[in-house]
Protein backbone atom coordinates (compact mmCIF):
# COMPACT_ATOMS: atom_id res chain seq x y z
CA UNK A 1 0.00 0.00 0.00
CA UNK A 2 2.85 2.31 0.91
CA UNK A 3 4.65 1.34 -2.69
CA UNK A 4 1.69 2.18 -4.46
CA UNK A 5 1.72 5.61 -3.20
CA UNK A 6 5.14 6.53 -2.95
CA UNK A 7 6.44 5.41 -6.42
CA UNK A 8 2.17 4.32 -8.44
CA UNK A 9 0.55 7.50 -7.76
CA UNK A 10 3.60 9.83 -9.06
CA UNK A 11 3.70 7.54 -11.97
CA UNK A 12 0.21 7.87 -12.98
CA UNK A 13 -0.05 11.10 -12.42
CA UNK A 14 2.61 11.87 -15.27
CA UNK A 15 1.06 9.60 -17.56
CA UNK A 16 -2.15 11.22 -16.99
CA UNK A 17 -0.47 13.99 -17.73
CA UNK A 18 1.17 12.97 -20.71
CA UNK A 19 -1.88 11.57 -22.22
CA UNK A 20 -3.92 14.50 -21.97
CA UNK A 21 -1.52 16.47 -23.53
CA UNK A 22 -0.85 14.18 -26.59
CA UNK A 23 -4.25 13.74 -27.21
CA UNK A 24 -4.60 17.92 -26.77
CA UNK A 25 -2.44 18.55 -29.69
CA UNK A 26 -3.26 15.51 -31.98
CA UNK A 27 -7.39 16.76 -31.70
CA UNK A 28 -7.34 20.22 -31.66
CA UNK A 29 -3.75 19.94 -34.53
CA UNK A 30 -1.83 22.61 -32.52
CA UNK A 31 0.97 24.09 -33.68
CA UNK A 32 4.29 22.47 -33.21
CA UNK A 33 5.54 25.44 -32.29
CA UNK A 34 3.05 26.46 -29.74
CA UNK A 35 3.01 22.66 -28.13
CA UNK A 36 4.65 19.21 -29.32
CA UNK A 37 3.25 16.40 -28.27
CA UNK A 38 5.22 13.97 -26.00
CA UNK A 39 5.64 11.30 -28.34
CA UNK A 40 7.56 13.81 -31.15
CA UNK A 41 9.76 14.97 -27.95
CA UNK A 42 11.04 11.56 -27.23
CA UNK A 43 11.21 10.80 -30.88
CA UNK A 44 13.10 13.74 -31.21
CA UNK A 45 15.92 13.38 -27.77
CA UNK A 46 15.89 9.64 -29.30
CA UNK A 47 17.41 10.31 -32.82
CA UNK A 48 20.27 12.10 -31.25
CA UNK A 49 20.41 11.41 -27.19
CA UNK A 50 24.12 12.02 -27.11
CA UNK A 51 23.40 15.63 -28.44
CA UNK A 52 21.05 16.60 -25.95
CA UNK A 53 23.01 14.84 -23.00
CA UNK A 54 26.00 16.75 -23.79
CA UNK A 55 24.10 19.66 -23.30
CA UNK A 56 22.40 19.28 -20.51
CA UNK A 57 25.38 18.75 -19.04
CA UNK A 58 26.99 21.48 -19.93
CA UNK A 59 23.42 23.63 -18.67
CA UNK A 60 23.55 21.48 -15.30
CA UNK A 61 27.44 22.61 -15.21
CA UNK A 62 26.84 25.97 -15.45
CA UNK A 63 23.87 25.82 -12.81
CA UNK A 64 26.07 23.79 -10.38
CA UNK A 65 29.02 26.12 -10.81
CA UNK A 66 27.03 29.33 -10.18
CA UNK A 67 24.83 27.98 -7.39
CA UNK A 68 27.97 26.94 -5.58
CA UNK A 69 29.35 29.89 -5.78
CA UNK A 70 26.14 31.97 -5.05
CA UNK A 71 25.91 30.04 -1.96
CA UNK A 72 29.60 30.38 -0.64
CA UNK A 73 29.46 34.03 -0.51
CA UNK A 74 26.06 34.09 0.62
CA UNK A 75 26.96 32.20 3.62
CA UNK A 76 29.55 34.53 4.10
CA UNK A 77 27.66 37.59 3.79
CA UNK A 78 24.83 35.93 5.77
CA UNK A 79 27.22 35.32 8.77
CA UNK A 80 28.29 38.97 9.04
CA UNK A 81 24.65 40.34 8.36
CA UNK A 82 23.47 38.23 11.49
CA UNK A 83 26.43 38.71 13.46
CA UNK A 84 25.60 42.49 12.98
CA UNK A 85 22.67 44.25 13.14
CA UNK A 86 23.89 47.22 11.05
CA UNK A 87 25.48 45.14 7.87
CA UNK A 88 22.20 43.85 8.10
CA UNK A 89 20.28 47.13 8.07
CA UNK A 90 22.88 48.05 5.17
CA UNK A 91 22.68 45.36 2.96
CA UNK A 92 19.18 45.03 3.42
CA UNK A 93 17.72 47.41 0.54
CA UNK A 94 20.79 45.95 -1.88
CA UNK A 95 19.29 42.55 -1.95
CA UNK A 96 15.94 43.09 -2.28
CA UNK A 97 17.23 45.94 -5.51
CA UNK A 98 18.87 42.49 -6.56
CA UNK A 99 15.87 40.15 -6.47
CA UNK A 100 12.97 42.83 -7.39
CA UNK A 101 15.53 43.76 -10.65
CA UNK A 102 14.20 41.81 -13.69
CA UNK A 103 17.54 40.14 -14.60
CA UNK A 104 16.54 39.39 -18.20
CA UNK A 105 16.78 43.35 -18.58
CA UNK A 106 20.26 43.86 -17.79
CA UNK A 107 21.55 40.68 -19.07
CA UNK A 108 22.60 42.11 -22.57
CA UNK A 109 25.21 44.80 -20.51
CA UNK A 110 26.69 41.70 -18.06
CA UNK A 111 27.40 40.32 -21.91
CA UNK A 112 29.05 43.35 -23.18
CA UNK A 113 30.85 43.54 -19.33
CA UNK A 114 31.92 39.87 -19.62
CA UNK A 115 32.35 39.17 -22.71
CA UNK A 116 30.87 35.96 -24.75
CA UNK A 117 31.65 32.57 -22.95
CA UNK A 118 30.59 31.20 -19.78
CA UNK A 119 31.78 33.68 -17.28
CA UNK A 120 28.53 36.16 -18.08
CA UNK A 121 26.06 32.68 -17.59
CA UNK A 122 27.37 31.53 -14.54
CA UNK A 123 27.46 35.11 -13.32
CA UNK A 124 23.89 35.52 -14.06
CA UNK A 125 22.74 32.22 -12.16
CA UNK A 126 25.11 32.98 -9.17
CA UNK A 127 23.67 37.03 -9.29
CA UNK A 128 20.09 35.96 -9.29
CA UNK A 129 19.94 33.62 -6.83
CA UNK A 130 22.16 35.38 -4.25
CA UNK A 131 18.83 37.39 -2.15
CA UNK A 132 17.60 34.01 -1.74
CA UNK A 133 20.38 32.74 -0.24
CA UNK A 134 21.18 35.41 2.03
CA UNK A 135 17.93 35.56 2.94
CA UNK A 136 17.67 31.71 3.64
CA UNK A 137 21.10 32.09 5.91
CA UNK A 138 20.38 34.83 7.76
CA UNK A 139 17.10 33.40 8.38
CA UNK A 140 18.34 29.96 9.81
CA UNK A 141 21.20 31.40 11.23
CA UNK A 142 19.15 33.87 13.71
CA UNK A 143 16.74 31.39 14.27
CA UNK A 144 19.01 29.72 16.75
CA UNK A 145 17.44 28.47 19.98
CA UNK A 146 17.88 31.50 22.64
CA UNK A 147 18.53 28.77 25.56
CA UNK A 148 21.20 27.30 23.70
CA UNK A 149 22.58 30.99 22.66
CA UNK A 150 23.04 31.09 26.72
CA UNK A 151 24.68 27.59 27.04
CA UNK A 152 27.33 28.10 24.75
CA UNK A 153 27.65 32.10 26.28
CA UNK A 154 28.25 30.57 29.88
CA UNK A 155 31.44 29.23 29.18
CA UNK A 156 32.41 31.97 26.82
CA UNK A 157 32.24 30.21 23.63
CA UNK A 158 34.05 32.01 20.74
CA UNK A 159 32.39 33.68 18.11
CA UNK A 160 32.85 30.91 15.92
CA UNK A 161 32.37 28.16 17.47
CA UNK A 162 28.62 29.67 17.83
CA UNK A 163 28.90 30.06 13.84
CA UNK A 164 30.16 27.34 13.54
CA UNK A 165 28.53 24.54 16.14
CA UNK A 166 25.16 25.91 16.94
CA UNK A 167 24.14 28.72 14.22
CA UNK A 168 25.19 27.14 11.24
CA UNK A 169 23.71 23.39 11.92
CA UNK A 170 21.01 25.82 13.04
CA UNK A 171 20.33 27.00 9.69
CA UNK A 172 20.73 23.77 7.69
CA UNK A 173 16.30 23.36 7.40
CA UNK A 174 16.29 26.92 5.39
CA UNK A 175 19.07 26.73 3.70
CA UNK A 176 17.94 23.95 2.08
CA UNK A 177 14.14 25.14 1.56
CA UNK A 178 16.13 28.49 -0.14
CA UNK A 179 17.96 26.09 -2.46
CA UNK A 180 14.94 24.29 -4.04
CA UNK A 181 14.07 28.07 -5.07
CA UNK A 182 17.18 29.28 -5.82
CA UNK A 183 17.39 26.29 -7.89
CA UNK A 184 14.59 26.78 -10.45
CA UNK A 185 15.62 30.65 -10.86
CA UNK A 186 19.30 29.33 -11.77
CA UNK A 187 18.16 26.94 -13.88
CA UNK A 188 16.30 29.77 -15.75
CA UNK A 189 18.70 32.09 -15.36
CA UNK A 190 21.14 29.91 -17.03
CA UNK A 191 19.38 28.55 -20.15
CA UNK A 192 18.04 32.20 -21.05
CA UNK A 193 21.88 33.41 -20.52
CA UNK A 194 23.59 30.60 -22.70
CA UNK A 195 20.78 31.97 -25.29
CA UNK A 196 22.03 35.72 -25.04
CA UNK A 197 25.97 34.54 -24.65
CA UNK A 198 26.00 33.49 -28.05
CA UNK A 199 27.27 30.12 -26.44
CA UNK A 200 27.45 27.47 -29.00
CA UNK A 201 26.48 24.71 -26.21
CA UNK A 202 24.02 24.03 -23.35
CA UNK A 203 20.43 23.72 -23.43
CA UNK A 204 19.98 27.82 -24.07
CA UNK A 205 21.94 27.92 -26.48
CA UNK A 206 20.45 25.13 -28.60
CA UNK A 207 16.83 26.38 -28.04
CA UNK A 208 17.84 30.09 -28.74
CA UNK A 209 18.94 29.16 -32.26
CA UNK A 210 16.43 26.14 -32.69
CA UNK A 211 13.94 29.32 -32.32
CA UNK A 212 14.62 30.94 -35.35
CA UNK A 213 14.80 27.63 -37.16
CA UNK A 214 11.17 27.42 -39.32
CA UNK A 215 11.74 24.12 -40.47
CA UNK A 216 12.69 21.87 -37.84
CA UNK A 217 13.29 23.91 -34.92
CA UNK A 218 10.19 22.96 -33.16
CA UNK A 219 11.22 19.76 -32.60
CA UNK A 220 14.92 20.92 -31.00
CA UNK A 221 13.03 23.59 -29.43
CA UNK A 222 10.92 21.15 -27.11
CA UNK A 223 13.44 19.34 -26.82
CA UNK A 224 15.89 21.38 -25.00
CA UNK A 225 12.50 22.11 -22.20
CA UNK A 226 11.80 18.83 -21.44
CA UNK A 227 15.86 18.13 -20.95
CA UNK A 228 16.04 21.52 -19.03
CA UNK A 229 13.10 19.76 -17.21
CA UNK A 230 14.56 16.79 -16.26
CA UNK A 231 17.89 18.77 -14.82
CA UNK A 232 15.46 20.12 -12.72
CA UNK A 233 13.95 17.85 -11.29
CA UNK A 234 17.45 15.75 -11.16
CA UNK A 235 18.32 18.57 -9.53
CA UNK A 236 15.81 18.92 -6.54
CA UNK A 237 16.57 15.41 -6.12
CA UNK A 238 20.28 15.47 -5.29
CA UNK A 239 19.57 18.20 -3.22
CA UNK A 240 16.39 15.79 -1.28
CA UNK A 241 19.30 13.49 -1.07
CA UNK A 242 21.65 15.91 0.73
CA UNK A 243 19.15 16.88 3.02
CA UNK A 244 18.38 13.61 4.05
CA UNK A 245 21.92 12.76 5.06
CA UNK A 246 22.47 16.00 6.65
CA UNK A 247 19.33 16.99 8.37
CA UNK A 248 18.79 13.23 9.69
CA UNK A 249 18.56 14.42 13.08
CA UNK A 250 15.74 17.15 12.19
CA UNK A 251 11.98 16.93 12.64
CA UNK A 252 11.38 16.83 8.72
CA UNK A 253 13.00 13.91 7.98
CA UNK A 254 11.66 11.54 11.02
CA UNK B 1 26.15 21.70 60.43
CA UNK B 2 23.96 24.09 58.98
CA UNK B 3 24.60 26.27 61.73
CA UNK B 4 28.16 26.11 61.51
CA UNK B 5 28.30 26.58 57.96
CA UNK B 6 26.02 29.60 58.62
CA UNK B 7 28.44 31.37 61.05
CA UNK B 8 31.30 30.63 59.21
CA UNK B 9 29.86 32.57 56.71
CA UNK B 10 29.65 35.66 58.11
CA UNK B 11 33.33 35.85 59.28
CA UNK B 12 33.78 34.52 55.29
CA UNK B 13 31.89 37.59 54.24
CA UNK B 14 33.11 40.43 56.24
CA UNK B 15 36.43 39.20 55.04
CA UNK B 16 36.15 39.62 51.61
CA UNK B 17 34.77 42.86 51.92
CA UNK B 18 37.64 44.08 53.56
CA UNK B 19 39.34 44.33 50.41
CA UNK B 20 38.79 45.32 46.80
CA UNK B 21 37.53 42.87 44.98
CA UNK B 22 40.43 42.74 42.13
CA UNK B 23 42.61 42.26 45.06
CA UNK B 24 40.78 39.42 47.18
CA UNK B 25 40.69 37.68 43.63
CA UNK B 26 44.00 37.77 43.28
CA UNK B 27 44.74 36.63 46.74
CA UNK B 28 42.50 33.70 46.12
CA UNK B 29 43.89 32.46 43.17
CA UNK B 30 47.54 32.03 44.92
CA UNK B 31 45.81 30.54 48.30
CA UNK B 32 43.17 28.73 46.67
CA UNK B 33 43.10 26.03 49.29
CA UNK B 34 42.53 28.12 52.30
CA UNK B 35 38.70 29.45 52.40
CA UNK B 36 39.56 33.22 52.48
CA UNK B 37 37.25 33.55 49.37
CA UNK B 38 33.46 32.37 49.50
CA UNK B 39 32.66 30.46 46.37
CA UNK B 40 29.44 33.03 45.94
CA UNK B 41 29.33 36.57 47.11
CA UNK B 42 26.72 39.15 45.90
CA UNK B 43 27.32 41.86 47.58
CA UNK B 44 24.41 44.56 47.09
CA UNK B 45 23.42 43.27 43.72
CA UNK B 46 20.48 45.60 42.23
CA UNK B 47 18.67 45.39 38.98
CA UNK B 48 16.69 47.90 37.50
CA UNK B 49 15.46 47.76 33.86
CA UNK B 50 13.99 50.08 31.33
CA UNK B 51 13.26 53.12 31.07
CA UNK B 52 12.54 52.10 27.69
CA UNK B 53 13.27 54.68 24.48
CA UNK B 54 9.42 54.82 23.89
CA UNK B 55 9.33 56.28 27.10
CA UNK B 56 7.74 52.80 29.32
CA UNK B 57 8.79 53.14 32.94
CA UNK B 58 11.43 52.21 34.76
CA UNK B 59 11.24 48.38 36.51
CA UNK B 60 12.97 47.63 39.61
CA UNK B 61 13.56 43.60 39.13
CA UNK B 62 16.27 43.48 42.41
CA UNK B 63 16.11 45.54 45.10
CA UNK B 64 19.67 45.64 46.35
CA UNK B 65 20.45 41.81 47.34
CA UNK B 66 23.40 40.35 49.62
CA UNK B 67 23.87 36.51 49.77
CA UNK B 68 26.86 34.38 50.20
CA UNK B 69 27.33 30.86 48.96
CA UNK B 70 30.24 28.37 50.74
CA UNK B 71 32.15 25.55 49.11
CA UNK B 72 29.48 23.03 48.99
CA UNK B 73 26.99 24.64 49.18
CA UNK B 74 23.63 24.29 47.78
CA UNK B 75 21.45 27.73 48.11
CA UNK B 76 18.06 27.53 46.34
CA UNK B 77 16.22 31.04 45.03
CA UNK B 78 12.44 30.13 45.85
CA UNK B 79 9.77 32.63 45.13
CA UNK B 80 6.80 33.71 42.54
CA UNK B 81 7.43 34.07 38.92
CA UNK B 82 8.31 37.96 38.65
CA UNK B 83 10.61 37.97 42.05
CA UNK B 84 13.82 38.76 40.17
CA UNK B 85 14.79 34.90 41.07
CA UNK B 86 16.11 34.04 37.23
CA UNK B 87 17.19 37.64 36.63
CA UNK B 88 19.58 37.44 39.73
CA UNK B 89 20.98 33.92 38.71
CA UNK B 90 21.61 35.35 35.16
CA UNK B 91 23.66 38.24 36.66
CA UNK B 92 25.95 35.37 38.39
CA UNK B 93 26.16 33.64 35.26
CA UNK B 94 27.55 36.73 33.52
CA UNK B 95 24.43 36.35 31.26
CA UNK B 96 23.30 39.97 32.27
CA UNK B 97 24.75 43.09 33.78
CA UNK B 98 23.54 44.68 37.73
CA UNK B 99 23.10 47.90 37.60
CA UNK B 100 24.68 48.39 40.93
CA UNK B 101 26.58 46.01 43.43
CA UNK B 102 29.03 43.24 42.62
CA UNK B 103 29.32 39.42 42.29
CA UNK B 104 32.07 38.03 42.80
CA UNK B 105 32.80 33.56 41.83
CA UNK B 106 35.74 32.76 43.78
CA UNK B 107 36.63 36.58 44.20
CA UNK B 108 36.42 36.87 40.12
CA UNK B 109 33.61 38.91 38.88
CA UNK B 110 30.96 36.98 36.62
CA UNK B 111 33.35 37.96 33.14
CA UNK B 112 36.32 35.97 34.28
CA UNK B 113 34.49 33.10 35.79
CA UNK B 114 32.68 32.72 32.61
CA UNK B 115 36.20 32.65 30.54
CA UNK B 116 37.31 30.30 32.91
CA UNK B 117 34.68 27.71 32.84
CA UNK B 118 33.94 28.24 36.27
CA UNK B 119 30.29 27.92 35.92
CA UNK B 120 28.11 24.76 34.75
CA UNK B 121 24.53 26.50 33.76
CA UNK B 122 21.37 24.78 33.07
CA UNK B 123 19.06 26.15 31.34
CA UNK B 124 15.22 25.79 32.16
CA UNK B 125 14.90 23.94 28.84
CA UNK B 126 17.23 21.13 27.91
CA UNK B 127 18.54 22.98 24.75
CA UNK B 128 20.25 20.35 23.47
CA UNK B 129 21.77 20.35 20.29
CA UNK B 130 19.75 17.69 17.94
CA UNK B 131 22.04 17.19 15.84
CA UNK B 132 24.44 15.72 18.38
CA UNK B 133 24.13 12.42 20.03
CA UNK B 134 23.40 11.92 23.76
CA UNK B 135 27.05 11.40 25.11
CA UNK B 136 28.05 14.33 22.17
CA UNK B 137 25.60 16.91 24.07
CA UNK B 138 26.74 15.73 27.21
CA UNK B 139 30.41 16.62 26.56
CA UNK B 140 29.08 20.15 24.97
CA UNK B 141 30.96 22.38 27.34
CA UNK B 142 33.89 20.56 27.55
CA UNK B 143 34.18 20.95 23.82
CA UNK B 144 33.43 24.35 23.60
CA UNK B 145 36.32 27.09 24.75
CA UNK B 146 37.70 23.91 24.41
CA UNK B 147 41.67 25.50 25.49
CA UNK B 148 40.08 26.16 28.54
CA UNK B 149 39.94 23.64 31.32
CA UNK B 150 37.96 23.99 34.40
CA UNK B 151 39.93 24.17 37.55
CA UNK B 152 38.32 21.12 39.54
CA UNK B 153 38.35 17.65 38.35
CA UNK B 154 35.14 15.75 37.63
CA UNK B 155 33.43 12.64 36.39
CA UNK B 156 33.73 11.28 33.09
CA UNK B 157 31.02 12.11 30.82
CA UNK B 158 30.21 8.09 30.63
CA UNK B 159 30.61 7.96 34.35
CA UNK B 160 27.72 10.46 34.91
CA UNK B 161 25.37 8.83 32.53
CA UNK B 162 25.57 5.40 33.93
CA UNK B 163 25.22 7.33 37.16
CA UNK B 164 21.87 8.94 35.69
CA UNK B 165 20.67 5.66 34.08
CA UNK B 166 21.43 6.70 30.94
CA UNK B 167 24.21 4.27 29.40
CA UNK B 168 22.43 2.53 27.28
CA UNK B 169 21.09 5.84 25.55
CA UNK B 170 24.76 7.41 25.28
CA UNK B 171 24.51 6.93 21.29
CA UNK B 172 20.85 7.83 20.73
CA UNK B 173 19.74 11.04 19.26
CA UNK B 174 17.48 14.04 21.97
CA UNK B 175 14.41 13.20 20.02
CA UNK B 176 14.29 9.57 21.44
CA UNK B 177 14.61 10.69 24.89
CA UNK B 178 11.77 12.09 27.21
CA UNK B 179 11.39 15.19 28.94
CA UNK B 180 13.01 13.58 32.38
CA UNK B 181 15.56 11.87 30.35
CA UNK B 182 16.12 14.45 28.36
CA UNK B 183 17.23 17.36 31.47
CA UNK B 184 19.13 14.80 32.96
CA UNK B 185 21.50 15.19 30.41
CA UNK B 186 21.28 18.78 30.56
CA UNK B 187 22.01 18.07 34.44
CA UNK B 188 25.21 15.56 32.99
CA UNK B 189 26.34 18.29 30.84
CA UNK B 190 27.28 20.46 33.49
CA UNK B 191 28.30 18.29 35.86
CA UNK B 192 30.96 16.65 33.14
CA UNK B 193 32.34 20.37 33.04
CA UNK B 194 33.56 19.89 36.75
CA UNK B 195 32.93 23.61 37.68
CA UNK B 196 32.70 24.79 41.11
CA UNK B 197 29.79 26.76 40.89
CA UNK B 198 26.51 25.00 39.48
CA UNK B 199 23.82 27.34 38.48
CA UNK B 200 20.46 26.15 37.36
CA UNK B 201 17.53 28.34 36.35
CA UNK B 202 13.99 26.08 37.01
CA UNK B 203 15.54 22.76 35.20
CA UNK B 204 12.72 20.60 36.52
CA UNK B 205 9.96 23.33 35.87
CA UNK B 206 8.63 21.40 32.52
CA UNK B 207 8.86 17.57 34.04
CA UNK B 208 5.65 16.20 35.77
CA UNK B 209 5.19 16.18 39.21
CA UNK B 210 6.47 12.54 39.96
CA UNK B 211 9.53 13.12 37.26
CA UNK B 212 10.10 16.17 39.56
CA UNK B 213 10.57 14.16 42.29
CA UNK B 214 12.64 11.66 40.82
CA UNK B 215 14.80 14.51 39.98
CA UNK B 216 15.74 16.05 42.65
CA UNK B 217 16.48 13.04 44.22
CA UNK B 218 19.14 12.44 41.48
CA UNK B 219 20.13 15.96 41.72
CA UNK B 220 21.28 15.48 45.45
CA UNK B 221 23.00 12.22 44.65
CA UNK B 222 25.45 13.70 41.88
CA UNK B 223 25.77 16.57 43.88
CA UNK B 224 26.75 15.31 47.26
CA UNK B 225 29.97 13.41 46.91
CA UNK B 226 31.45 16.44 44.58
CA UNK B 227 32.19 19.59 46.98
CA UNK B 228 29.99 21.68 44.10
CA UNK B 229 28.39 24.69 44.96
CA UNK B 230 24.89 24.90 43.64
CA UNK B 231 22.94 28.23 43.21
CA UNK B 232 19.39 26.53 42.44
CA UNK B 233 16.02 28.24 40.93
CA UNK B 234 12.88 27.20 41.62
CA UNK B 235 9.30 28.19 42.67
CA UNK B 236 8.67 24.47 43.68
CA UNK B 237 8.60 24.43 48.20
CA UNK B 238 9.42 20.54 48.17
CA UNK B 239 12.39 21.00 45.83
CA UNK B 240 13.62 24.00 47.50
CA UNK B 241 13.80 21.97 50.94
CA UNK B 242 14.80 18.99 50.06
CA UNK B 243 17.63 20.02 47.67
CA UNK B 244 18.96 22.82 49.97
CA UNK B 245 21.36 23.66 52.81
CA UNK B 246 19.47 27.37 52.56
CA UNK B 247 16.69 28.45 51.28
CA UNK B 248 16.61 32.34 50.35
CA UNK B 249 12.75 33.30 49.97
CA UNK B 250 12.09 36.14 47.44
CA UNK B 251 8.94 38.04 47.10
CA UNK B 252 7.81 40.33 43.90
CA UNK B 253 7.53 44.07 43.02
CA UNK B 254 10.48 45.15 43.75
CA UNK B 255 12.11 41.55 43.66
CA UNK B 256 14.07 40.93 47.49
CA UNK B 257 15.06 38.14 49.42
CA UNK B 258 12.89 38.13 51.93
CA UNK B 259 13.90 35.65 54.67
CA UNK B 260 17.02 33.06 54.53
CA UNK B 261 16.05 29.88 55.91
CA UNK B 262 18.41 27.14 57.20
CA UNK B 263 17.49 23.41 56.21
CA UNK B 264 18.38 21.58 59.07
CA UNK B 265 18.59 18.03 57.35
CA UNK B 266 21.47 16.00 57.39
CA UNK B 267 23.68 15.01 54.21
CA UNK B 268 23.53 12.30 52.49
CA UNK B 269 19.54 13.11 52.17
CA UNK B 270 17.49 10.11 50.87
CA UNK B 271 14.31 9.92 49.14
CA UNK B 272 11.80 9.35 52.51
CA UNK B 273 13.25 12.42 54.52
CA UNK B 274 9.94 14.51 52.18
CA UNK B 275 7.55 12.02 54.07
CA UNK B 276 9.13 12.66 57.65
CA UNK B 277 7.41 15.29 59.92
CA UNK B 278 10.56 17.41 60.05
CA UNK B 279 9.92 17.81 56.09
CA UNK B 280 6.07 18.78 56.26
CA UNK B 281 6.82 21.65 59.17
CA UNK B 282 10.26 23.22 56.92
CA UNK B 283 8.32 23.61 54.20
CA UNK B 284 5.11 24.86 55.68
CA UNK B 285 7.23 27.19 57.21
CA UNK B 286 8.42 27.99 53.64
CA UNK B 287 5.19 28.38 52.52
CA UNK B 288 4.51 30.95 55.52
CA UNK B 289 7.56 33.00 54.75
CA UNK B 290 6.32 33.13 51.02
CA UNK B 291 2.50 34.00 51.90
CA UNK B 292 4.13 36.86 53.94
CA UNK B 293 6.91 38.30 51.41
CA UNK B 294 3.91 38.53 48.68
CA UNK B 295 1.50 40.06 51.22
CA UNK B 296 3.83 43.03 52.30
Amino acid sequence: MRFLRSVAAPVVGVAVFAIVWELLVQLLDVRRFVLLAPSAIAQEFLDQPSFYLTNTAVTGRHMAIGLSLSLAVALVAGALMAAWRFVEDAAQPVLILILVTPWVAYMTSVVIWLGFGEQPIIFMVAFTSFPVFVFGVVGGLKSADPATRELFASVDARRWEVLWRLRLPSALPSIFTTLRFALGLGLAAAYFSEGSALQIDGLGAIGRRAALDQTSGAEVLWTTIACSAALGIAGLMAISAAERWLLRWHASQR
Amino acid sequence: MAATRASVLVDEHDEARAGPPARSWRRARAVRSQPVTPRLELSAVAKTFGPTTRGGPTVEALAPTTLTVADGEVVTLLGPSGCGKTTLLRMIAGLEQPTSGTIAIEGAPPASARREKRIGFVPQSPALLPWRSVRANAQLLLDLNGRRRPPTSAPSVDRLLEEVGLSDFADAAPHELSGGMQQRVGLVRAFALGAPLLLMDEPFAALDEMTRADMRHLLIHLCEPLKTSVVFVTHSIAEAAFLSDRVAVMSPRPGSVVDVVDVPFPHPRQAVLEDTEEFFHLTTRLRETLHAGSRR
